[in-house]
């Protein structure tokens, strides 16, 4: 099959990634000088009893490689440790944020990706036309302003029309389906809103500049020497084209999604995996910390990893 | 009378430089051509050949303005911009790039982009453009399986082959190719030269040739016209330039030619072209020429009859037994 | 071939010195967007280092009522502290250039180090310090910074090494590419065969070289280490015995100024932020496009050539 060295590369790529990451992860909180989960008298609120069951569990008293096959076990059973701030299992806390954190990031990537596509390839098309100047300076402006500054001044304007804090009303009492459905729905359209808008700056300027670099090949021109008229050579040879280099960018901007991410939750109280972040940085939870870092790490190395398959799909020039 | 193929009438070219400077890259060329004729056009990069042939097809960036006129089949084409040519492109007249290595879009199959071309213009569609597409293929000697391939398993020949193939897909009147075989190894220059010359006689095609290189032109054509600066300085038979040049840059053209069995040393033409974006006065090649005198200095020489078919720009044609 | 057939221009000379300095110039002088970037950089630039000059009360001092509204004396605004807001931004300008310049530095020291060695030097240097910068591209910067600035503990020191450490991924990757191509050029294998080092070689044919893209990607990475101190910042990791933009975002969002309609203690630091933002963009953007052959060429283009009437041409033309 045509490319199977490929995806071979890749995938072994995206596993060595995981490894480094998870490894990367211990070294940070325990390896490094005053590390946060060996410290125990960072521990907020530690009994004598806590200090004993967390010593006991993560082998704070072995060598540290015996620690480190320690953590690598865990792991594989799920394990992330204990919150300090709920005393619940790190993965239960993590797996409740995640299943908040997917919808509202997806929905705020997806509109940015559409919006973001579509006004690159007409910035790019109409290059050097006011249409092309308002739309390139709209992008830079939504680009260069901080997320969170957006999200609170969104807060300014809307607080009046829109729910801007939490996921749902915690006064709606015994909703049905549905009503809880729109009830998140609406929660969730300030925070989206407000990643869509930053990420749509990015993404267009992404794609603009692809979309130019592709213009400028001779196929284009031959295209265009075919009698193709303007949006068909757009739309037959030169999309396509800059898809590739924008499939790319957009998956190495995925850590900009996270950060993203992060500080939406932070300013909108969504209870996510950000949030998450927010409060175990305020909390010294370093197990949540520690926790979350990871997920975040996985998943911007999955997407990537999706990213790296559509482009193969894309490109038949890839072969190995 | 029936008007020729293609005449082109005091063309003038001109590109925008930063800070309202302009390039003339073009300076009132006019050719004319019958059916099945072969022409080359000659000159050093940056001459204007390749902005000529481009601004036939209407094919230049926005940055360019455009003067004179295009006729083809006695409809001037350039007159209604961009939407009085395009229907013209590829249906009458279609282009071989240079360097055919990526005039190929990479992600579309070979066929696919040889089909695209007739669906469009309605020559053929469906099962019968893949069909046609196929025998294009054959035509130039790939095979028509080969077609479901990508441009990127296919040899630079190969791809000058599927390009050449490309061009005819809506077999169109007049072909230009832009310096075809440039990019190629000097092995399989002569295949490709072959087929641009078999096809033009089986199938009558009128052959526009631009390139660098006078043996290529000796190989195809049977006139030339050489540029020089934005202007033709001298255009007649092939046989007339070569034995009886009347400018004194096809003179030294064709002896800095290298010698394709000869170890001789090459001799070259001291100098450079002259900028283009500053009006020039006198004989553009004035600095460049070993016969230059004081009327070259101030007079710019236009082009005159020197013989039968056989145009030259030299003011040593109207001196009496002086020949460039 | 002969040599009359050489393209003018692509002539193999190295560019000199001079040449490559009115290359900055020519990008700021010939693109708009260029000189607005340039403008608004050196503007807060300015605002920056006389900060201590022209801040008019003091960023301690409490001179008013909290959440006072924008007025003659004080045209922003107080804060939550009844500080003046002017005054706030002005010193917020320090620490958030201060923060983005030598963040961008470190970053680049580190980036572009990575970049030359693995481009010069090719073969196993390439493939292991590449391999090396891959692995920190997938990695998330902020989380990142995140958790060391949460282990390390709050001081701007930190802030600038943490960001500096995490920000050289994407200028290793683009000087490579460049170094790779200066590396062959004919003056540098010229220079490479009169016998001169390697060390000799990079500093004094390669770099220059590359200066402009370096340059370019400084600019850049200023902006985005400005976004990453309001961020750290917002999330509680600033250092707080200094105002940075990102602190004052912070503040204002703690202390609720959004309820309370007190718009002046959250818009103005945003915007400026933006304005720094932005005007890295432009400028950086521009070099790096200037730079690009590949964007001087486009074939498709919603304008077309322009017809002009040959009136008066032809007769001086012929």
């Amino acid at each position: 099959m045509r490319g199977a060295d490929y995806v071979i590369k890749r995938t072994a790529f995206a596993l060595i990634t995981i490894f480094v990451a998870i490894t990367l992860n211990f070294v940070l909180f325990r390896a490094l000088p005053g590390s946060a989960v060996s410290d125990l008298a960072r521990v907020p609120h530690a009994t004598p009893q806590l200090k004993a069951a967390l010593t006991k569990e993560f082998g704070l008293d072995k060598p540290m490689w015996e620690q480190y096959l320690l953590y690598l076990k865990e792991l594989t059973h799920g394990n992330f440790g204990v919150s300090y701030v709920n005393q619940q299992p790190v993965w239960n806390n993590l797996r409740t944020a995640l299943g908040n954190t997917i919808p509202m990031v997806l929905l705020g990537t997806l509109i940015a990706m559409v919006l973001g596509i579509f006004t690159g390839v007409v910035s790019a098309w109409r290059r050097g036309t006011a249409v092309d100047h308002a739309s390139t300076n709209l992008a830079i402006a939504f680009y260069a302003v901080p997320t969170q500054w957006l999200g609170l001044v969104l807060i300014i304007v809307f607080a009046k029309y829109l729910p801007t804090y939490g996921r749902t009303n915690v006064y709606l009492l015994a909703p049905t389906f549905w009503q809880h459905l729109k009830d998140v729905m609406i929660h969730m359209l300030m925070p989206s809103t407000t990643l869509a808008l930053t990420l749509y700056g990015e993404y267009t300027l992404i794609v603009r500049s692809a979309m130019l670099e592709t213009l400028g090949e001779d196929y284009v021109l031959t295209a265009r020497a075919k009698g193709l008229t303007g949006w068909a050579v757009v739309r037959d040879h030169a999309f396509r084209n800059a898809m590739l280099p924008t499939v790319t960018l957009m998956a190495l901007s995925l850590g900009y999604v996270v950060a993203g991410a992060i500080l939406v939750e932070a300013v909108f109280s969504w209870p996510g995996i950000g949030r998450a972040v927010y409060e175990s940085v305020f909390n010294n939870d370093y197990p949540m910390l520690q926790g979350a870092f990871l997920i975040l790490t996985l998943s911007v190395v999955f997407f990537n990893f999706v990213a790296d398959l559509l482009y193969f799909r894309l490109d038949p020039r890839i072969t190995a | 009378m029936s008007s020729p193929l293609l005449e082109v009438r005091d063309l003038h070219v001109w590109f925008d430089l930063p800070r309202h400077r302009e390039l003339h890259a073009v300076q009132g060329v006019s050719f004319e051509l019958e059916a099945g004729d072969r022409l080359g056009l000659v000159g050093e990069s940056g001459c204007g050949k390749t902005t000529a042939i481009l601004a036939v097809m209407g094919l230049l960036p926005p940055s360019a303005s455009v003067a004179g006129s295009v006729l083809l089949d006695g409809e001037n084409v350039l007159v209604g911009g961009e939407d009085s040519v395009r229907p013209h492109r590829w249906v009458d007249v279609a282009m071989v790039f240079q360097g055919a290595m990526n005039a190929l879009n990479p992600v579309k199959t070979v066929a696919s982009q040889i089909a695209e071309p007739m669906e469009l213009h309605g020559t053929a569609s469906g099962a019968d453009a893949r069909r046609r597409a196929g025998d294009l293929l054959e035509m130039v000697g790939i095979g028509a399986e080969a077609g479901e391939r990508y441009p990127h398993e296919f040899s630079g020949v190969m791809r000058q082959r599927a390009a050449i193939a490309m061009a005819l897909a809506c077999g169109p009147k007049l072909l230009l190719a832009d310096e075809p075989t440039t990019a190629l190894d000097v092995m399989v220059q002569a295949q490709i030269l072959e087929l641009l010359v078999a096809l033009t006689k089986d199938l009558g095609l009128t052959l526009v040739l631009v390139t660098h290189d006078l043996p290529v032109v000796a190989q195809v054509c049977d006139r030339a016209a050489v540029m020089y600066a934005g202007e033709i300085v001298e255009s007649g038979p092939m046989d007339a330039l070569f034995h009886e040049p009347r400018h004194p840059y096809t003179r030294l053209l064709f002896a800095a030619t290298p010698d394709l069995y000869g170890e001789d040393e090459v001799l070259s033409i001291p100098g450079a072209p002259p900028r283009l974006d500053e009006p020039l006065v006198g004989c553009p090649f004035r600095p460049r020429c070993d016969r230059a005198f004081d009327r070259c200095v101030t007079e710019h020489p236009s082009p005159k009859p020197v013989a039968e078919r056989h145009m030259a720009a030299c003011h040593l044609n109207d001196v009496p037994a002086a020949s460039a | 071939m002969s040599r009359l057939f050489i393209e003018p221009g692509l002539a193999d000379a190295e560019p000199s010195k001079r040449a490559r300095g009115s290359l900055l110039w020519d990008v700021v002088r010939e693109r708009p967007s260029a000189a607005i970037g340039a403008a608004l950089l050196g503007t807060f630039v300015l605002i920056a280092v006389f900060a201590r000059l022209i801040e008019p009360y003091g960023i301690h001092q409490q001179v008013g009522p909290v959440f006072q509204r924008p007025s003659a004396h004080h045209w922003l605004g107080l804060d939550d502290g009844g500080v003046d807001m002017v005054s706030l931004l002005i010193e917020g300008a320090r620490i958030s250039l201060t923060v983005g310049f030598a963040a961008a530095l470190v970053a680049t020291f580190i980036g572009g180090g990575i970049g030359v060695l693995a481009g010069y030097f090719g073969g196993w240097t390439d493939v292991v310090l590449m391999r090396i910068t891959d692995y920190f591209l997938v990695v998330p910067d902020v989380p990142l910074m995140i958790v060391v600035a949460a282990i390390w503990g709050p001081s701007l020191f930190h802030i600038i090494v943490v960001i500096g450490i995490l920000l050289w991924t994407t200028t290793a990757r683009i000087i490579r590419a460049q170094v790779k191509s200066v590396r062959e050029r004919v003056y540098v294998k010229r220079a490479r065969s009169l016998g001169a080092g390697n060390f000799r070689l990079i500093f004094r044919h390669v770099l220059p070289q590359v200066a402009p893209l370096m340059i370019a990607n400084v600019v850049l990475t200023i902006a985005v280490a400005i976004f990453d101190e309001t961020a750290l910042a917002f999330l509680g990791l600033g250092d707080p015995t200094s105002t940075s933009w990102g602190t004052i975002i912070e503040h204002a969002f703690l202390r609720t100024a959004m309820s309370r309609g007190a718009w002046w203690a959250i818009v103005p630091p945003g915007v400026c932020v933006a304005l720094v933002v932005m005007g890295c963009y432009l400028l950086g953007q521009a070099i790096e496009d200037a730079l690009n052959p590949r964007l001087r060429v486009a074939h498709l283009s919603v304008k077309t050539f322009r017809l002009r009437p040959l009136a008066g041409r032809s007769e001086e033309a012929v």
